[in-house]
Formats: C-alpha cells, sequence, structure tokens
C-alpha cells in the first residue's frame, strides 16, 4: 500500500481555462462542421447579391437587392422592427447560422458522452462555459470574415457598387464581430440549460438567433435606443453609419450578457447532475 | 491513508433514493473490487465520486479532500459506463483532446505509453466508431491513464466482452495493478475481478452492507469437499442422512459444506457400499460467497 506521498498541485483559472480553450479550439479545428459553416457564412450573402442581380427568365433587368455590397453587412440605419428583407438580411444572419453550430458543437459533448471526460478532470462548471462561450465567439466572428469575403466576391462578379465610408464600415463590422461572444454566450447558456434534448437546443438557438423577439417588439413600439439592450437590438445597432460609440455599445452589451450567461449557466451547472 | 473515504452518503432522483446513507472506505493503493446487482448504487456512487452528480447528503473524500478539489479531481482518471469519445475522431486525436484537457506536456509520449498499456499502439489512427467494443473499452483504461492519476474509477470495464478481450483487460487491470494506483473497479463478472481485487465492497439497496479484504474474504468463505462416485443420486442421500449441506454442482460433482475431513466422508460411503472415485477440498469462490451473501436473510 503506498502511504501519504501524494503533492496536490492545485491548478490557477488560467492554467484550467488554457487547457479546456485548447480542448475547444483542437475540437473546432479538428470537426468538418466549423468548415462547413464558414463555407455556408460566405456563400448566403453571395447569394443575396449575385441573385437578385441576375436577369429574370425572360431576360427582363432584375431589382438587386443592394445597390451598394456593404448593405449585405450591415442596414445604413438601425431598423429594429421589420421593414423588408433588404434590411434584415445582413451580417446579423451569421448570429442565426452561428447559433445552430454552436448547438451542434455543444450537443456533441452530451451526445458522445466527451462531457464525462471534462467534468471529471480537474475542470470547473465556468471554465467549461467561458471556454465555449471564447471558442464559439471566435467560429462565429471568423464566420462574419467568411460573409465579407463571400459578400466582396459576389459583388465583384455582379458589378454592384463598392462606394462606403471606411471609418462607418469598419465601426459596423468590428461592433457585430465584438457581438459574437454575446451571442456565443447565449447559445453556450441555450445548450447547457437543454443539454439533455439536443433538438430543442437547436430550435431555441434559432429562435432567439432570428431576434424575433426585438423584432416584434420593435415593430410596435418603433427604433428606440432602449432595444440596444438586447442582443439582437446592439446588432442591429451596429449598422454602416455607425461610428466608436456604436462599437463601444455593441462590446458593452455583448460583455454584459456573456457575463450575465456565463454566471447563470455556472450556477444551473452546479446545481444540477452534469450527465 | 484512504483514497476514498464515503460517509452517509444519500442521493434522491426524485421520489426514488438510489444511495440510503452509504459507507465506503476505499484504502490508498487497494484494486476496490465494487460488487452489486443492477440498480443497487454503484454506478450513481462511481458517477458522485468522479463529480458527474451531486449527493443528496452526506460527505465524499478523495485523499483526505473534498471531491470537488480541483487538485484533487486532477488525480483521478475516470471510466464510466463508455468512454466519451468522439466517434469519427481516430483513437490518437481522442486521446490528444484528453491530454490537452488534462494540460499534458508531452502528450505524444504519453499516448504512446498508455495505448502500450492497453495493448493498443497498432489502433491509434482508426476510428474511433470502428473500433470493437473490446477496444473501445481499453481506449476508455488508456484516457483513463492519461494524466498519470493516483486514482482510477472503472465502471463495468469487462462486461459485454469476448474471452479474448476479458483476458487482455485483465491483463491490462493486473499491470495497473503493479504501478500502485487506488483502482476502484466494479463488475458484475466476479470471477475475473477476484483475480485482481485486493478489497472488496457489496452495496445492495444503495447501502454498502459488507466491506472487506481479499484475505477476509478468503478466511469467511466456506470450505467445502468435492467428490465423484459412481452413484451420484445415491450418494447425495446417503450424505444427506448425515451432513447438513449436500449439493450438486454445475459440473455434476457432490459438494459437502460440513467442517469434515475427506478421509471421514469416503469412510462413511465405503461404509454404505459407495466407493468414491474422487474427492478434494475447495473453497467457494466470490461469487457465490456474493449469491449466499444475497440470499441470507436480514441483508437489505
Amino acid at each position: 500500500m503506498q502511504e501519504n506521498r501524494i503533492s496536490f498541485d492545485s491548478p490557477s483559472f488560467f492554467a484550467r481555462l488554457k487547457s479546456m480553450l485548447s480542448v475547444d479550439f483542437y475540437r473546432l479545428f479538428h470537426t468538418p462542421l466549423f468548415y462547413i459553416f464558414l463555407g455556408i457564412a460566405a456563400i448566403i450573402p453571395a447569394m443575396l447579391i449575385g441573385m437578385t442581380a441576375m436577369a429574370g427568365p425572360n431576360g427582363e433587368p432584375a431589382t438587386p437587392l443592394f445597390t451598394n455590397v456593404w448593405q449585405a453587412i450591415a442596414a445604413d440605419t438601425p431598423i429594429y422592427g421589420f421593414e423588408g428583407i433588404d434590411k434584415y438580411a445582413n451580417m446579423n444572419m451569421v448570429f442565426i447560422f452561428g447559433g445552430i453550430m454552436v448547438s451542434i458543437f455543444i450537443g456533441h459533448d452530451y451526445k458522445s458522452g466527451y462531457v464525462k471526460q471534462l467534468f471529471t478532470t480537474h475542470a470547473k462548471k465556468e471554465d467549461y462555459l467561458i471556454s465555449k462561450s471564447l471558442t464559439c465567439a471566435f467560429a462565429m466572428a471568423s464566420m462574419c470574415i467568411a460573409y465579407i469575403i463571400g459578400s466582396i466576391v459576389a459583388g465583384l462578379f455582379t458589378q454592384t457598387s463598392f462606394s462606403v465610408n471606411v471609418y462607418n464600415l469598419v465601426c459596423a463590422v468590428l461592433g457585430k464581430m465584438f457581438m459574437s461572444l454575446g451571442w456565443a454566450s447565449l447559445y453556450t447558456f441555450l445548450n447547457v440549460i437543454f443539454r439533455r434534448y439536443f433538438g430543442i437546443s437547436i430550435a431555441s438557438s434559432f429562435f432567439f438567433g432570428t431576434g424575433i423577439l426585438v423584432i416584434g417588439v420593435g415593430s410596435i413600439i418603433g427604433n428606440t435606443p432602449v432595444l440596444n439592450l438586447f442582443l439582437y437590438g446592439s446588432s442591429v445597432f451596429a449598422c454602416l453609419s455607425s461610428g466608436f460609440v456604436n462599437v463601444l455599445i455593441c462590446f458593452i452589451a455583448s460583455v454584459s450578457w456573456a457575463v450575465v450567461y456565463n454566471v447563470v449557466g455556472s450556477l444551473v451547472l452546479y446545481r444540477s447532475d452534469v450527465y | 491513508m484512504n483514497a476514498i473515504e464515503i460517509r452517509n452518503l444519500t442521493k434522491n432522483f426524485g421520489e426514488k433514493q438510489a444511495l440510503k446513507g452509504l459507507n465506503m472506505t476505499v484504502p490508498a493503493g487497494s484494486i476496490y473490487g465494487f460488487i452489486g446487482e443492477n440498480g443497487s448504487g454503484k454506478s450513481t456512487t462511481e458517477k458522485i465520486i468522479c463529480g458527474l452528480i451531486h449527493p443528496s447528503s452526506g460527505f465524499v473524500k478523495l485523499y483526505g479532500k473534498d471531491y470537488t478539489d480541483a487538485d484533487v479531481r486532477a488525480k483521478v482518471g475516470v471510466l464510466i459506463e463508455s468512454p466519451g469519445c468522439f466517434p469519427n475522431y481516430s483513437v490518437w486525436n481522442n486521446l490528444m483532446l484528453q491530454a490537452y484537457n488534462l494540460s499534458i506536456e508531452n502528450p505524444a509520449d504519453e499516448i504512446r505509453k498508455v495505448l502500450t498499456l492497453v495493448r493498443m499502439e497498432g489502433a491509434a489512427g482508426n476510428k474511433y466508431k470502428n473500433c470493437s467494443l473490446g477496444m473501445k473499452q481499453r481506449i476508455g483504461i488508456a484516457m483513463a491513464l492519461l494524466g498519470n492519476p493516483e486514482l482510477l474509477v472503472l465502471d463495468e470495464p469487462i462486461n459485454g466482452l469476448d474471452a479474448d478481450g476479458m483476458r487482455i483487460m485483465r491483463e491490462v487491470l493486473q499491470d495497473i495493478a503493479k504501478s500502485g494506483r487506488t483502482v476502484v473497479v466494479s463488475s458484475h463478472i466476479l470471477g475475473e475481478l477476484e483475480k485482481v481485487a485486493t478489497h472488496y465492497g457489496i452495496i445492495r439497496n444503495g447501502k454498502m452492507i459488507r466491506e472487506m479484504t481479499a484475505q477476509e474474504l478468503n478466511d469467511s468463505c466456506r470450505t467445502f469437499s468435492r467428490l465423484k462416485t459412481e452413484n451420484m443420486q445415491r450418494a447425495k442421500s446417503v450424505l444427506m442422512s448425515k451432513y447438513n449441506r449436500v449439493e450438486e454442482d454445475e459440473k455434476g460433482y457432490l459438494r459437502v459444506y460440513d467442517l469434515v475431513k475427506p478421509e471421514e466422508i469416503v469412510r462413511f460411503l465405503y461404509s454404505n457400499g459407495l466407493i468414491v472415485s474422487e474427492i478434494k477440498t475447495d473453497k467457494i469462490g466470490l461469487e457465490e460467497y456474493y449469491i449466499d451473501l444475497m440470499s441470507e436473510k436480514g441483508v437489505n
């Protein structure tokens, strides 16, 4: 029998997080899912710009959805309620598809039983949530870049206008990319809540990702900055007339919601059986 | 020092009480055979030890520390039910993930080492989903061994394996035992468990009904005489006229459980006109001890 010879080293929060991030990024880069969704993110704007610029079946001129390539990235001004597909169909769609990707990514942890390997080691519940949120935020931000590339390529093919105020465009893109963290945290949270019900995880992610609740409220009460308190509202606020304030608001909203979802998600995991 | 110390552990799943004040002590360095019927609470206890589910009350200490402490968790390797692996990843990639999870410094070296230990060196490139059940269980043990854990919790690692798979798994467990680690292993295949375990815990209806060392088990296992005659039926009725417990075993031998010398049995049968062709003394094994214990009245 062995005697009292075991030494215990308490891994720091950063050491634990580094381990968990290594696992999640390794998985992300080794799963075809990530590359498929990057492809989807690039194809969506290409189709929106390309197909609506094509001539009709009888050769009649088409009415392009966008008169400017960058309108596929963000609306000209923040419009929260529904005012036509061209105001709605922009880079915010990445957050819908990103939600499905996150659900599948996290769902596989539970479906395969891998979560057992994670939680039986030194990993803490908060490490899991933070790591998943950061990894999925990175994935969604990458999808945003793929979306921009798809838009540019389609714009070049269709010879759509590229004229833009670069500062406004950069602020809009940065704002939306910052929002990835908040969205990723929401989806991680939803997947933790519905961890035993894969279908509900995907459906709920899709439901919240569409921003239908904010769109509904926006349609009723009109455009009001109060809606920037919500993830979808802030995502809409990152528009082609954005400045530093828009970026800042997106950043604050995204980080605030990420903290809320990670704290509540950790509490849920601490109070419930993991597997 | 005890690797695991559990006191008054209860776990409720809604109305159902899976554990009812379980006490368990696993000495460090032991191979602890955890035995019980289906639904007796083995897996629930192991899942609590592994931090996957929360107890309703009671405490669990690993090496004297709370079982949720990150530093003590880093010393535990686990195989609960089946390994948690991604089916489309190779064996290597699955192990690599776990190596990252454990912050192992030289993951490739460590993975090669554990694959050798579980006799899977040549299968690293195989997709996990293409592996046989026996291979999957060994991959699970390899994952549990990563990071050089002090305590291994293995839930039913040999169930469902064929004879060859069971032999390999026994060799693997014996190699692990030699390394001085503490191993908690649950199984229904008591014959196999008996070959490796140094301590036993028998659980029933969510309560530990007996804990003992292999030596104590050996001491408390009843001795019997096993014999063969030309007329087994008559020999049985003759023996039953004198001895309290005479049974026929699955191989057709007669067993006399009373504490009596074999020569005496031979003489007694001879005096009744029966010639004994074969007789030897033996002890009941873990399986029979367990069945006897389970059939005892008042063991609940």
